[in-house]
Formats: structure tokens, C-alpha cells, sequence
């Protein structure tokens, strides 16, 4: 894609004979359990949540006040480090303990097929991980790739897209509503029922597991009245040049295709932006409209628009492929991919919706447990379903209904089962992951900590940071192989120095 | 000056859904194998083993 792409997921964890409160310190174990080669230490170089791309920082972001039932008083207290607990593995990517639920941060990617690996290879880490947690603690441990626990908390799967400063804040934000309020149509892991208080009770199945929980349209919290678009500023690059887009609104996907379609249509919306182009629409209200969206699986119902008409949310998409065919076809196969692929899509959504349950999460989960309701005479309502959705995104392969059916051969596949495991142990090659990743394989016991934008190493008495900013292009590749000769620490410093101002 | 995009003019939808050529594995853009109807009997065994009271059970903290 061309530009610097992750995904972020925190994942749902049930240990036997436990409890939520419990789940921080479970969660802390199984992170600690990680069975990949890694070093501990975050650096926080750069990162402040509170800091607004709008241009303000705000004093504290809101929590939700129903969480204070799972802490337990006269627990012990621990500090920042402790429970975070973080582990930077050696393919790149960053796995610890955020809010009781183990998260796994794929390294850095450019393009979509390495992505869709290194999450997947995600899924695989905190598997293996919860196994090693379950044989020590003799419990057994559940993970699941989900957004709900169906009981009104949420918990999510981040995108983070590196792109340009210059885009307007207001213009991002206009032009993406829109588009984050409809792609759910194919990027939708679906759900059982509804959440929230203001939820209308009756829902049967919904297309997004996140849609109930969005309650404005731009903010920086997270955690609590969550935004459609987050306005988080951590460029994690040069700040002059580059912001990083944070779409918190997505939903953890179990289909490789989803993965990518969902990643690659909005790498280029962003890209359209870039361009300086704006789509020509605004919704008159963009947080009823992602619920009115996920709440029609007909895909039928029409949006309030501000001065046009009313627009169905596969016409909006429409908007926004028609532009990006227009602009970007040819650019690049992996490009072209994600043009023809959105567009058999949005064909498929406004003819033969079934036909998708080979790759969107929402349909195939739908399809399976209809022809079971049917099959078994239960009702949408009954707490079986729900119990289906959940084993849906269970990640262990002799669990998961999700890999029930692509056991079956009935989901399209991106990936070797090979290169998943490969995404293990190996970062992407033309990304700065492989530097992060280097120092964790030759040089862990130098590294003091290490984030995305750097290495703080020791060296002969020495404190160097590797200051990785300035590395988020493609040239990165050429340093990557060059660091790939260096046997001992003196030889990579001397390959960095060569770099302007990588050490301070 | 930013551009607009032009968004009434939607060229005429085709009636038939685009049929994706095949690829597997790999080999240049993201593959896609044949799908088959799938043998659907081990995973409606597996659905039924599962706890119809796993989802109310489960609990979580809010995340991000």
C-alpha cells in the first residue's frame, strides 16, 4: 500500500474458575508466557494519548465508570511497567497487557498480504502463549479475536495508517465519517443481539460488533465515549511530516479477505486525501447512521444526507471505489487487487449477499448459525446464539467456528498456512520492524527498551538511541539488509551512523 | 483548490457479480482458491458441544 500499516487487537480472555477481576493479572500471565524470542521494556518516546490532532492535549481521557466492579480492593498495586508488562518480539511487533486483555501490535507492514500474515500470526502468538499460561497454571485459557462480551464492555482491533500531515484535521475527519460509517458492510465481523442502553433491544443480528458503542463523531478518548474518528496524535515518525490515522471504529476480522479489503480500501481513501480530493457528501447524523447501517443486514435502508438526497451505504462506497479506480488503476497490482476486489463486493452486497460467505465475517457467521437455528429450533433471542458468535472468534483452531468452516475449504484464503508461521519469528523486510526485530534476535541484552520510532541500547558504558523516525519510506529496505550483516553491535552502530542522525 | 469528487454520476452497476480468477498461495496478489460447498457435518458437531450459556458467562473489562 505504500505507506506504513498495522493492526492492533486486544483480545477476550476466559480463564477456568476465574473471574473478571481477575483478568489483568491472567492477562499479564499469558503475556508473560509468550513463547516467541523478545526483550521487556516499552519505550514511550513520542506516545501521549491525550494529545489531540486537533492542537490540544487534554487533562485525562474517560474511562468507563463500570469497570470500577472488577477492581478488587486491597489488590496489589502495581506499577505502569508491571502491568503493562511488555514483550517486543522478534518479528517486530508488541504484545502486552492492556486493560486485562493480552494485545498484540503487528510490526510495521507495507503491504496487505504481509499484514494479513503478521496477524494472523498474531492469533497464533497469544494461542500459543494462553496454551503456556494453561499448562503451568493447570486452567484451562480461552482467547478470543472479538470486540464484545455482549454485556455492554468493548474492547478493540485497531488500524493505525502512517500518511501525510498536510490532509486538514476538519477535512480528514469530514471526509472519512462517511466512509467509516459505511464499510462496515464489508469489513463487519457481525453480532448476536445488541448492547448499550439506548440500544433497541429487538436486534436480532447486526452486521458490526463495534456499532453500539460509538457515541460521537471526533475524539481522543478510547475507552469511554468512543468516536468514529479518533483524533489521537502519535505520528510515531517525524511529526512535521506524517500523522498517523488511528481507526478505532473497525472490528476484529477472522477472515483473511476481510482483513485486507478492509485495510486496503481505506489505505486508499486516505491516499484520496492525500491527493487533495473530498467526497461529496456529508451525513446529517454519522453516529445513528453506523447503527443504522449494522442494523440492516438487507442493506436496503437509505441515510439522511446534508443537502442531497438520501444515500444507501453501499452507494456511498460506491463514491469512494469510482474515485479510487479513477485515480489509482494501474498504480500497482496489490493496488488493483483492492479496486477490483471492493468492486465484486459491492456488486455481490447489492445482488447476491450469501454469495460473500466465503470472505465476510458478517455473512458466513450469519449463514452458519441460521442454518443452525433452523436446524436446532431456536430463536435469535436464545443466549445458544450469542454463545455461537462468541466460539466464532475463538482463535484456537479446535474450538473456533470460524476455522471449523475454513477447515471445511469454505473461506478464501490470502496466506499460506507457512507464512503465518513464518510472520512468527520474522519481521516484514522493507518496513523499520526489521530493525526493531534485529536487536531483539543479535543484541537483547543491550536493549534498554524499544518502541516504534527507536532503540535505546547500552554499549561499552555507553546509552545510544537509534532514533527510527526518519525510517518509515521504502529505502528502509536498503538499511535492513546491509544491518542484516552486522554480527556484533560495534558493526550495527557503525551502519546506523552512516544514516543521518540516527544516535543520539 | 481541493477537488470534489463526482459522485451522482455512478456508472451502470453490472447484474452479475464480477467472478474473481483463481490464484492460490503466494504467487503475485492475494490468491483465491476454488471454494467448495463445504462438508458442514464435524462443524455442527462442534457447534453443538459448545455451552449454550458460554456468552451470559462471559464477562469482560472494557478495552480500547
Amino acid at each position: 500500500m505504500n505507506r506504513l500499516i498495522g493492526i492492533e487487537t486486544e483480545y477476550g480472555i476466559v480463564v477456568e474458575g476465574l473471574g473478571t477481576n481477575d483478568w489483568i493479572n491472567e492477562s499479564i500471565q499469558v503475556v508473560q508466557s509468550c513463547p516467541v524470542p523478545s526483550v521487556g521494556g516499552w519505550n514511550y518516546r513520542g506516545e501521549d494519548p491525550r494529545k489531540d490532532m486537533r492542537g490540544f492535549t487534554v487533562n485525562q481521557l474517560s474511562t468507563n465508570p463500570d469497570d470500577a466492579q472488577f477492581d478488587s480492593p486491597g489488590a496489589p498495586t502495581r506499577s505502569r511497567s508491571e502491568e503493562r508488562s511488555d514483550r517486543v518480539l522478534v518479528n517486530g511487533a508488541r504484545f502486552y497487557n492492556d486493560h486485562g486483555h493480552p494485545e498484540y501490535a503487528t510490526p510495521e507492514c507495507r503491504s496487505l498480504r504481509d499484514l494479513v500474515a503478521h496477524d494472523k500470526a498474531g492469533e497464533r502468538v497469544v494461542l500459543a502463549a494462553a496454551q503456556k499460561h494453561a499448562e503451568k497454571s493447570g486452567r484451562n485459557v480461552s482467547i478470543y479475536k472479538n470486540n464484545t462480551d455482549f454485556h455492554g464492555a468493548s474492547y478493540g482491533t485497531h488500524e493505525g495508517y502512517l500518511m501525510q500531515r498536510e490532509v486538514p484535521t476538519d477535512t480528514l475527519i469530514q471526509s472519512l465519517l462517511p466512509f467509516f460509517a459505511t464499510r462496515q458492510i464489508y469489513a463487519g465481523a457481525g453480532k448476536v443481539g445488541t448492547e448499550n442502553e439506548s440500544a433497541d433491544k429487538h436486534v436480532p443480528y447486526q452486521i458490526s460488533q463495534r456499532a453500539d458503542f460509538f457515541m460521537v463523531e471526533a475524539s481522543v478518548d478510547t475507552l469511554h465515549n468512543r468516536p468514529l474518528v479518533n483524533t489521537r496524535d502519535e505520528p510515531h515518525a517525524t511529526p512535521r511530516k506524517y500523522r498517523r490515522l488511528h481507526v478505532i471504529c473497525g472490528d476484529a476480522n477472522m477472515s483473511e479477505y476481510a482483513t485486507a479489503l478492509k485495510v486496503g480500501t481505506t489505505s486508499l481513501v486516505i491516499r484520496l486525501l492525500e491527493a487533495g480530493l473530498r467526497p461529496p457528501i456529508r451525513l446529517t447524523n454519522p453516529i445513528q447512521a453506523v447503527k443504522q447501517v449494522s442494523r440492516d443486514i438487507t442493506l436496503k435502508k437509505q441515510l439522511e444526507c446534508t443537502a442531497r438526497p438520501a444515500m444507501t451505504a453501499i452507494e456511498i462506497q460506491w463514491l469512494y471505489q469510482q474515485e479510487a479506480v479513477k485515480q489509482f488503476k494501474g498504480t500497482n497490482e496489490e493496488t488493483d487487487w483492492v479496486l477490483q476486489e471492493w468492486e465484486s463486493v459491492l456488486t455481490a452486497l447489492e445482488t447476491d449477499i450469501p454469495s460473500l460467505e466465503d470472505r465476510l465475517d458478517w455473512v458466513a457467521k450469519y449463514q452458519l448459525l441460521n442454518e443452525f437455528r433452523e436446524a436446532e429450533g431456536l430463536k435469535w433471542s436464545d443466549a445458544y446464539m450469542q454463545s455461537l458468535d462468541l466460539a466464532y472468534h475463538d482463535v484456537d483452531p479446535e474450538q473456533s467456528l470460524y476455522y471449523g468452516l475454513e477447515q471445511a475449504g469454505s473461506m478464501r484464503r490470502l496466506v499460506t498456512e507457512g507464512r503465518i508461521q513464518a510472520a512468527m519469528s520474522c519481521p516484514p523486510t522493507d518496513t523499520r520492524a526489521a530493525l526493531r526485530g534485529l536487536f531483539v534476535e543479535r543484541f537483547p541484552k543491550a536493549v534498554q527498551s524499544i518502541g516504534w520510532n527507536g532503540v535505546s541500547f547500552q554499549h561499552n558504558g555507553e546509552h545510544y538511541l537509534f532514533d527510527m523516525n526518519p525510517l518509515v519510506e521504502e529505502n528502509v529496505s536498503v538499511l535492513n539488509v546491509e544491518m542484516t550483516g552486522a554480527e556484533t553491535l560495534e558493526a550495527a552502530i557503525a551502519l546506523i551512523q552512516q544514516n543521518p542522525k540516527p544516535i543520539e | 483548490m481541493s477537488q470534489i469528487f463526482r459522485g451522482e454520476e455512478r456508472r451502470q452497476l453490472p447484474t452479475v457479480p464480477v467472478e474473481p480468477s483463481r490464484k492460490e498461495g503466494d504467487g503475485g496478489g492475494p490468491g483465491q482458491p476454488d471454494v467448495k460447498r463445504p462438508d458442514t457435518r464435524d462443524l455442527l458437531k462442534r457447534m453443538q458441544r459448545i455451552d449454550p450459556d458460554s456468552a451470559r458467562k462471559y464477562r469482560q473489562r472494557s478495552g480500547q
